[in-house]
């Protein structure tokens, strides 16, 4: 049977009353538990799993995936809202979505969000359904050199995310670096500064750090300025009208990171993560005004939204082509998968292609569900701002607290959300940026378990960086990316006193 | 000497960074790898280190004034409600899993939203016993995820 | 007005109904104990992992066949490779309404030093299911047999790179290291990287690491597509079904060992005896059921029933086994 013969199967699939039922059941699912706290898409999947056990194996996948990429669409709302990123995929969207939030444009920046998210997502799709079976090459070409020296890229985010003193993103950067030190090392087994507690042995979770560092510092905050006359026209809070100049603004970043963002979610274990922390700093490098960034750019905010969620596409190429799970949330799949008595594996597009196809032809369908549940949405969810400053500051709080219990049932977690709120207001305090901290928190982890991944397979020798091409290649990149600004700044300033 | 903001906060770092390096080195030796577990830590602290030094020798930037509220909120009569809300969720942890997730939610919403100067009691009141049974229901019985249901029956 | 009215009435029936939760207890004295409140099974991981998985379907078998009338609630207590989960119930002394799921970490993960709490804290009720360990390496290899691994390893053991996805002293890296020594290879000297984001296979394929030790299951689909051979499996006759059946075990060429990945059924301590009783029982009769068969033939699982008795012998000889091994490794923590 031909890929044409497949995609008609798989049309038909996704067309049918069932699978328009399921697609829609998934996306709004996906976005309400992408809104909620501590109910990522993982914890979702897997809830579903018994409850699907039974049901066409095709509407239910055709459910989880729109689950799964209803989750990312949908998690960008508490971070433009409440600086409380709920996955980690959604962190970059906080940088500029909560400064524009915080400047009475809440509507639009939501607005901006879900169209970003809509492009990012159809452009993945269309990627996605050309050249799946291609890219399974590309999937499998990264071993742990070739992770490192991405992930080494994305980390030099942190020269770029600084404010002020480039020094005080330094040390903000080490401290989460060292904060992700704690628990089991990966590769040893050596319990790493748990100071005997079980609690922390598998180390400290990114929703307690976000959480904490944003939302519950950004909370303490506003206790105190809570009395302060309500800065900002709040009457046009729920305005979502984007004007022409704003989308001529966001085209440029849509286009590159839908692509950008699809490219590095095809890799495993990278994902939407990564996507969008790269799409904010690479669009932040070309930006004619890099100084907008931080401040509510509608650039800022296109770029990690779109890469996001091309990036949610984009993990379906592993799964599907090779039936290794790019993610956390696509292993959940997968699992999924087999209790349904599917075997997801390279023989899934040959042997099954109404399945294949019918999820891929789905997510179109899905995304398009999802700008037309999320628009009209807007202006009411936006009001949230409205809601009075002490009983909005309570509830942030409590969302805090659920979304963070609800990663292990357990306290220790949400004594350590409070440690790390009061660590995020000292760091305000003393003006040192937090996101430096979270990003290097987020990565830290990954680039010291490749790093050491690498000297194992290497027998301890340094040549496995420069001798792989593509390591090699992310290597130069980096150098370059941190070298070139300083060195044309000199050129600038020599020309200038010549 | 220690007047200016850095230097504290840069002393501060130093003592931690020599407590992480310290720490590090403590670790126990894994025989079979060629990189062990305290490398990485040792490097991070050791940069640390270096780094506090440099801010050590950096002048305090001025105050943004329209950063009015960054200024001196330690000082503020505010600070008093911060440490009381600090201790609110402290005792909201300490409650959870004994009184059970709706009381001790309900409890928080009202009594912070409350303190914290909200005066429409009734309407506190009906959020604070609506947004718990919400998500609880929500959790337990549509998403079959427990939360702690204490010394509630259901 | 008419709000607080509602307030008082919703606060009078939470009153009303904390009071009857405490009439009613199990009568235990006639040795026939049955649940007479909701029962909670908690898999120390997150949802949608393996434990979690088990339990979920386990509670639903158990539910709709009709076994247990009481409902069953599956609670997760995620951290530490069991560890959190396993500290919790080790605070439920005696309750015979909180049970766990939990396999081979729970002899691994204390022998590491990462729990205060081995399977003697606990309560084995019955063992459900096993698992059988794979040794996989890419359809190019040069290795044809686990023998010609084995000796290129004899020769050179730093020459190869085996990948696995626990962490080292557990029970990819384990389940290799008891094979590799019966052959005779300095297991002290073998790379074991150990790679916990789900790359496992992506760095097989692409030949970042030589050989991949895990689960049977994660690798039937790869070998079908002839992306990856498998060198041996790890039970003592080969496992039936298509594919699967033509994995050489490790005992057919020559290398005498087995390991196997066993998941089942635990209450805490000092779980009253006639509610051990019980649950033995239900959980037999669960792996009797179809539903229960169709769940373990989708995912792959073994058929492994084991009552109490048995599974405590077993427990035993799993430790013995892991602890020397661990000795050897020169892991000693």
């Amino acid at each position: 049977m031909g890929v044409m013969d497949g995609i008609l199967e798989g049309a038909k699939v996704a067309f049918s009353f069932h699978g328009i039922l399921f697609v829609l059941m998934g996306v709004f699912l996906g976005t309400i538990i992408g809104m909620l706290p501590g109910l990522g898409p993982i914890t979702a999947i897997g809830v579903m799993i018994p409850i699907s056990y039974g049901m066409d194996a095709n509407m239910a996948l055709v459910m989880m995936a729109g689950i799964y990429y209803g989750a990312i669409f949908g998690g960008s709302t508490s971070s433009i809202l409440l600086n409380a990123p709920g996955v980690a995929g959604t962190v970059a969207t906080a940088f500029d979505g909560y400064p524009m939030a915080q400047q009475g444009k809440a509507g639009k920046a939501l607005a901006i969000a879900a169209v970003s998210s809509f492009i990012g997502g159809t452009v993945g799709v269309i990627l996605l359904m050309l050249f799946a079976p291609l890219l399974a090459t590309v999937a499998i070409s990264f071993g742990p050199p070739e992770y490192f020296a991405l992930m080494l890229l994305a980390l030099t985010a942190i020269a770029s995310l600084s404010e002020g003193s480039t020094i005080k993103a330094l040390i903000s950067g080490t401290l989460g670096f060292m904060v992700a030190m704690i628990g089991i090392d990966g590769q040893t087994g050596t319990s790493r500064f748990t100071f005997g507690s079980a609690s922390l042995l598998s180390g400290i979770d990114f929703l307690v750090i976000a959480l904490g560092i944003f939302a519950l510092a950004e909370v303490f905050k506003l206790i105190i300025t809570r009395n302060d006359i309500d800065s900002g026209p709040n009457k046009n809070i729920g305005s979502i009208r984007i004007t022409k100049s704003e989308l001529k603004e966001m085209s440029g970043p849509a286009s590159r990171q839908s692509v950008l963002g699809f490219l590095i979610g095809v890799l495993p274990g990278a994902g939407a993560t990564i996507a969008s922390f790269i799409a904010y700093i690479t669009e932040k490098k070309i930006a004619k005004k890099p100084e907008e960034f931080g401040k509510g750019s509608i650039k800022g905010l296109t770029a990690p939204e779109t890469a996001n969620n091309a990036a949610t596409s984009g993990a379906f190429v592993p799964l599907l082509s090779l039936g290794i799970p790019g993610s956390g949330t696509t292993a959940v799949l997968l699992g999924a998968l087999m209790v349904m008595g599917i075997q997801p594996g390279p023989m899934l597009f040959t042997e099954k292609p109404d399945l294949f196809w019918g999820v891929i032809i789905s997510m179109y369908i899905g995304n398009i569900f999802l700008l037309v549940l999320n628009l009209p949405l807007i202006p009411y969810i936006s009001k949230l701002l409205n809601i009075p400053r002490p009983m909005l500051i309570s509830l942030v709080t409590i969302f805090c607290l659920i979304g963070v219990y609800g990663i292990s049932f357990n306290t220790f977690d949400l004594y350590l959300l409070l440690a790390f709120g009061i660590i995020g207001y000292l760091l305000r305090l003393v003006s040192f940026p937090a996101a430096p901290f979270i990003l290097a928190f987020i990565l830290g982890e990954m680039i010291e378990q490749s790093v050491r991944k690498s000297m194992t397979i290497s027998n301890g020798s340094f040549m496995i960086f420069l001798e792989r091409p593509i390591t090699l290649a992310f290597l130069i990149i980096t150098v370059l990316s941190l070298a070139l600004p300083p060195l044309l700044g000199m050129r600038k300033k020599i020309k200038s006193i010549e | 000497m220690l007047s200016s903001q850095n230097k504290k906060v840069s002393l501060f770092l130093i003592v931690l960074g020599v407590v992480f390096v310290i720490m590090s080195v403590r670790l126990p030796e894994y025989p079979l790898v060629p990189v062990d577990a305290d490398a990485i830590p040792i490097i991070l602290g050791c940069l640390l280190i270096f780094l506090s030094i440099l801010l050590f020798f950096i002048k305090d930037e001025p105050k943004d004034s329209e950063d009015s509220e960054q200024s001196e909120p330690f000082f503020n009569a505010d600070r008093k409600m911060l440490f009381l809300f600090g201790g609110f969720i402290l005792l909201y942890i300490v409650l959870l899993e004994w009184l059970g997730f709706l009381i001790t939610t309900a409890l928080f919403i009202f009594t912070s939203t409350f303190a914290l100067g909200y005066k429409k009691h009734v309407t506190n009141i009906i959020v604070a016993i609506a947004i718990p049974i919400v998500f609880y229901y929500l959790f337990n019985y549509v998403l079959k995820i427990s939360l702690p249901k204490g010394i509630l029956p259901f | 007005m008419k709000r607080s009215l509602l307030f008082l009435g919703l606060s009078f029936a939470l009153i009303l109904a904390a009071c009857n939760e405490s009439s009613g207890d199990a009568s235990s004295a006639d040795g026939d104990w049955m649940p007479t409140k909701n029962i909670e099974i908690v898999a120390p991981s997150g949802a949608g992992g393996g434990w979690d998985t088990t339990a979920r379907m386990a509670a639903k078998v158990l539910e709709e066949e009709g076994l247990i009338d009481q409902g069953i609630g599956v609670v997760n207590k995620t951290g530490g490779g069991g560890a959190v989960g396993w500290a919790y119930i080790a605070t439920k002394k005696e309750s015979p309404y909180n049970l766990f799921v939990t396999s081979t970490p729970m002899i691994d993960v204390p022998l590491n030093g990462q729990s205060d709490y081995d399977y003697t804290d606990f309560t084995p009720i019955a063992n459900v299911i096993a698992d059988y360990g794979a040794f996989a390496v890419k359809a190019d290899s040069k290795w044809q047999t686990l023998n010609d691994l084995f000796d290129d390893m004899k020769k050179d053991p730093t020459s190869v790179t085996v990948i696995g996805s626990s962490s080292p002293g557990s029970m990819d890296h384990l389940k290799f290291a008891k094979f590799a020594k019966e052959a005779g290879v300095d297991i002290t000297k073998i790379k074991y990287v150990s790679e916990q984001d789900g790359g496992e296979l992506t760095a097989l394929l692409n030949g970042s690491v030589d050989v991949f030790s895990t689960d049977v299951s994660e690798v039937v689909e790869q070998v079908r597509a002839g992306n990856i051979r498998v060198l041996a499996v790890t039970s003592e006759e080969r496992l039936e079904g298509e594919t699967i059946s033509e994995f050489p075990t490790g005992v057919e060429q020559g290398i005498n060992t087995t390991y196997i990945n066993w998941r089942g059924f635990f209450g805490p301590k000092d779980l009253p005896e006639d509610a051990l009783e019980f649950y033995e029982q239900k959980f037999k009769e669960m792996t009797e059921t179809d539903a229960w068969k169709e769940i373990r033939a989708n995912y792959g699982w073994g058929d492994f029933f084991m009552g109490h008795e048995e599974y405590q012998e077993f427990l035993k000889e799993q430790v013995e086994s892991s602890k020397a091994l661990l000795d050897e490794l020169g892991i000693v923590r």
